[in-house]
């Protein structure tokens, strides 16, 4: 039957005309026994093309039995085979004939290339959702149960991902089945199996939820088991589940009867892996098992894990710092709510958690401090204008100071938050030293950073103190020796234009950019070229007149034929901008009907001979310019 | 200059290959254009030497942060694209690409690593085989290898080799006489043009890659003062600062492969000439990890764990 495929073109015998359309479907079709990887590749990418060409009846009767068959080839394939056929249902003739592609996946879920049993255990899952309870229970579960007991260790793995998508749609009697071929696989005596169950019954927790004993007398007990398992490769996977437990629990009473032991255990687990995995999904799970736990467990377990021996678990925790700070407010909040009590939560904040963070920042790894920095400043909107001006502006200018580069990066792109809740005036006065020192910093990325951060201080701190303090150096970066620099420093002063006026652009930075124009250097006359460009957009008539288009005249004449290209490059894009710029009106109409003049008389005719010019990048460019023009 | 190559220039800078036929296509319009080049290029200041890249795509695109796009700012590099890193396909093409776009603004020379045998032992064959299926990226690739300048002289006064001199050539005549257009032999001229390296000895040693030579501190004022020339820029050695000169600064290494494999801790250089021939070395990091993707690679099966 599958030779049937093989031997030439589908529906051979029809008309010639129908033949020549198929013709692209019999390349496929032979592509798919192709000797090159890449073809066959090409051909089960297409493979709903070929079942679409087939038709249903002819898709169930020859190519799913040919695929059935081929599955003993590259890796590569195979696991393309399997994510295809997970959107085959249509293909076969609809949910009624879905179950024919469960055999071909139950090949696939057992080979022993990870990726493919993944992806066969996915498309299985999609499979199951269109099945009817009848086809569920003759051909699904019998391929559950068949891959649960298979000798092989690859197919049980696979198994554990088998139970969630169906347990919902099976008769009761068949659940409580499901549940203890499960408990079997939990057991399995290799851990491979066991990690596989581990990880599913995280999903498979959310199906028990409607029957609350079967939660109690299976999952539980599954859960208490795993996380003593001796594989700490094992233990680490039912945080999630424990998670997953707790919210489908959703009561405090059972929570605490169930799950503080393992919960207790997991947390001080000696492996670190395991604790790390606690860390890094703190938030969730204090959020998952309820306010009295986190009251009463969680808080002093937050503060051994950012005090964990392990680096790798203090760089989590570190992580988790703002979210688990705003959790322990709210239930704070919440529980003196109409007392005068204060909040409990903020209480923690300051001499629990506070303490710790303290201690973070002078951490011996550099990765926990990179952490911190970046999620640090989370804390300030939780503690307020005053706290965070006593507590937190202190560390935020240690870490700015930090040996680092990445931690000094971290913590000034995360200024903004800080600058919200202490406002721009407190920070940038206590910040300026420190920002100051770090626009020299020696990683570009730092400098980067903190151009970035300009225009908003400009905003704040008014024309007089930003000339004075940061005008030089706004300056400086368009001299600096590395591009990107010198490309952010450029778009840096439009935006200050657009801050502090046309005026003050003309009085400060419009003569020192056109001083940079006589550089002996290349790069740096480019500097002046693109700044020009770039402040074309913002400023007025006179000052095109009067110092934009004259400069960009005289550099049409460099010797250096990157700088004439980039004229052109720059004309391409002011010519029309100018085009549509409105007429000003006033004591400087004139200038508008000045820049039309020097347009027409000066730029067009310095283009039209850079269009004829030696270089022929040059020549390329300026045509493109007279064309938009 | 179709929008076509403008589009796969595009594609390339976002580190995405290019299809096979288009491969073809490039690499058949840079053999039309390297053919006509000498071996040994004449480039005009300014212009920015690099060295070694050694496919770590995401360190050149850092070195176009530090350097400047292309065509804006003049590129030279002298030659070891490919191997040892993960992206030696997307790295050549775009240089490639580039060449053909721009071929006034960057100039390509060989290095000991643009051979077929090395190629097949260091990396770029296999990474052809696996992101194309098939070996024919690898064989165009190749051609064009044979077609690579062996040298650059700038304005008359900086030559630029990828590994060094080599004792049966005393003038730049001698190195434009090389029938180059084969891959890489094991001995003569063209193989130790590729693959020779500057040290502390007299005249010539033995070098201990098994091809090329040794030469001192003599050999190369020898060269200078005969060949009229300021400087030999040459790379094929990994220097931990970025660049290393030597001999009375009459030689001059520049590496462009920070944290060479991955693992080595160095920085990279470039070495910017500005239209007097003013030197600037710019030292740059690896581009940082958020910038980079992560290489598809297979998992470790699980009994591993």
């Amino acid at each position: 039957m599958a030779d049937v495929v093989m031997s030439g073109v589908p529906g051979a015998g029809a008309a010639p005309s129908e033949s020549d359309a198929l013709f692209p479907i019999a390349i496929l079709i032979d592509e798919l026994k192709h000797d090159d990887v890449a073809l066959r590749l090409n051909a089960i990418r297409r493979l709903s093309t070929i079942a679409l060409a087939l038709g249903p009846a002819r898709t169930r009767s020859e190519l799913i039995p040919f695929l059935d068959e081929s599955i003993d080839d590259e890796d590569e394939i195979l696991l393309a085979l399997a994510e295809e056929l997970g959107n085959f249902v249509d293909y076969v003739g609809g949910p009624a004939y879905g179950h024919l592609l469960l055999q071909p996946l139950e090949t696939l879920a057992a080979v022993e290339e990870p990726v493919v049993r993944d992806g066969a255990v996915a498309s299985a899952a999609k499979i199951a959702a269109q099945l009817s309870q009848h086809h569920l229970e003759e051909f699904y579960i019998p391929m559950l149960k068949r891959l649960s007991a298979g000798d092989w260790f690859t197919s049980r793995t696979s198994a554990c991902g088998l139970y969630a998508p169906a347990y919902a749609a099976c008769t009761s009697q068949t659940q409580s089945e499901l549940r203890r071929l499960f408990a079997a696989l939990a057991r399995d005596e290799t851990p491979m199996v066991r990690r596989a169950a581990a990880t599913h019954l995280a999903h498979l927790v959310p199906h028990l939820g409607a029957s609350p004993e079967a939660l109690r007398s299976d999952a539980v007990p599954l859960l208490t088991l795993l996380s003593q398992d001796d594989q700490d490769s094992v233990r680490l996977l039912t945080v999630e589940a424990l998670v997953a437990l707790a919210r489908t629990l959703n009561s405090a009473a059972d929570v605490k009867l169930y799950l503080l032991a393992p919960l207790r255990n997991l947390c001080a687990d000696k492996s670190w892996r395991v604790r790390y995995m606690v860390a890094d999904k703190f938030v969730a799970l204090a959020q998952a098992v309820g306010e009295d736990i986190v009251r009463d467990d969680l808080i002093a377990v937050f503060v051994n894990l950012l005090k964990d021996s392990e680096a790798e678990v203090r760089t989590a925790a570190a992580g988790q710092v703002p979210g688990f700070g705003a959790l322990i407010k709210r239930q704070g909040a919440a529980a003196v709510e109409g007392t005068a009590e204060p909040n409990p939560g903020e209480t923690a904040i300051l001499h629990d958690i506070l303490p710790c963070v303290k201690d973070l920042v002078t951490d011996g790894s550099q990765h926990v401090r990179s952490a911190l920095a970046t999620h640090v400043s989370g804390l300030a909107p939780l503690m307020g204008r005053d706290a965070t001006t006593e507590h937190l502006l202190p560390l935020f200018l240690q870490l700015l100071k930090d040996e680092a580069s990445e931690v000094r990066l971290n913590i000034i792109s995360q200024l903004d938050k800080v600058n919200a809740v202490i406002g721009i005036q407190l920070l940038s006065q206590s910040l300026l030293p420190a920002i100051v020192e770090l626009s020299e910093d020696k990683q570009w990325r730092v400098r980067f950073a903190i151009i970035q951060n300009i225009p908003l201080l400009a905003s704040q701190l008014g024309v007089e103190f930003f000339d004075e303090k940061l005008g030089g150096l706004c300056m400086s970066w368009l001299g600096d020796c590395v591009f990107s620099i010198r490309e952010a420093a450029t778009a840096n002063l439009r935006r200050l234009t657009e801050v502090f006026g046309v005026d003050w652009a003309t009085a400060t930075i419009i003569p020192k950019i056109l001083a940079m124009g006589q550089h002996t250097n290349y790069l740096y006359r480019m500097t002046t070229l693109a700044a020009t460009a770039t402040l074309a957009h913002a400023v007025t008539a006179r000052v095109l007149a009067e110092y934009i288009l004259p400069t960009i005249l005289r550099l049409a004449h460099d010797p250096i034929p990157n700088i004439r290209f980039n004229v052109a490059k720059s004309c391409e894009h002011i010519l029309p901008a100018l085009a549509a710029r409105q007429p000003e009106t006033g004591p400087d109409a004139k200038y508008t009907a000045e820049v039309a003049t020097m347009v027409k008389e000066q730029v067009l005719p310095a283009l039209r001979k850079l269009a004829e010019d030696e270089d022929r990048d040059v020549r390329f460019y300026a045509t493109r310019a007279l064309q938009a023009a | 200059m179709g929008s076509d190559l403008d589009r796969q220039i595009e594609q390339l800078r976002h580190c995405e290959i290019l299809k096979e036929s288009e491969v073809r296509e490039l690499c058949h319009k840079a053999r039309e254009i390297l053919v006509e080049e000498s071996n040994v290029q004449r480039v005009d200041a300014p212009v920015t030497i690099c060295g070694d890249i050694h496919g770590q795509f995401y360190d050149l695109m850092e070195l176009f942060k530090v350097g400047g796009p292309c065509p804006d700012t003049n590129y030279l590099l002298m030659g070891d694209f490919v191997d040892r890193g993960f992206y030696s396909v997307e790295t050549f093409l775009l240089l490639l690409a580039l060449k053909v776009r721009y071929p006034d603004r960057i100039t390509l020379i060989r290095g000991n690593h643009e051979s077929r045998q090395i190629t097949q032992v260091y990396g770029f064959y296999d990474e052809c085989l696996r992101k194309y299926g098939s070996v024919n990226v690898w064989r165009y690739c190749c051609e064009v290898f044979d077609y690579l300048s062996l040298s650059a002289i700038i304005d008359d006064r900086i030559f630029c080799v990828h590994g060094g001199l080599s004792p049966t050539i005393n003038t730049l005549d001698q190195i434009r006489t090389i029938d180059r257009k084969l891959e890489v032999p094991h001995d003569g001229a063209m193989c130790d043009l590729l693959w020779s390296d500057p040290d502390d000895v007299q005249g010539w040693a033995v070098s201990p890659r098994g091809a090329g030579f040794l030469f001192g501190a003599d050999i190369v004022e020898a060269f200078v003062h005969t060949n009229h020339i300021e400087l030999i820029a040459r790379a094929h050695q990994l220097v931990m600062d970025g660049y290393k000169l030597m001999f009375k600064n009459q030689v001059v290494t520049v590496w462009s492969a920070p944290n060479y494999c991955y693992r080595c801790g160095n920085v990279a250089a470039i070495l910017e000439l500005d239209e007097h021939l003013n030197r600037n070395y710019r030292i740059f990091d690896a581009a940082p990890q958020g910038s980079r993707g992560l290489p598809t690679k297979k998992p470790a099966p699980d009994y591993f764990l």
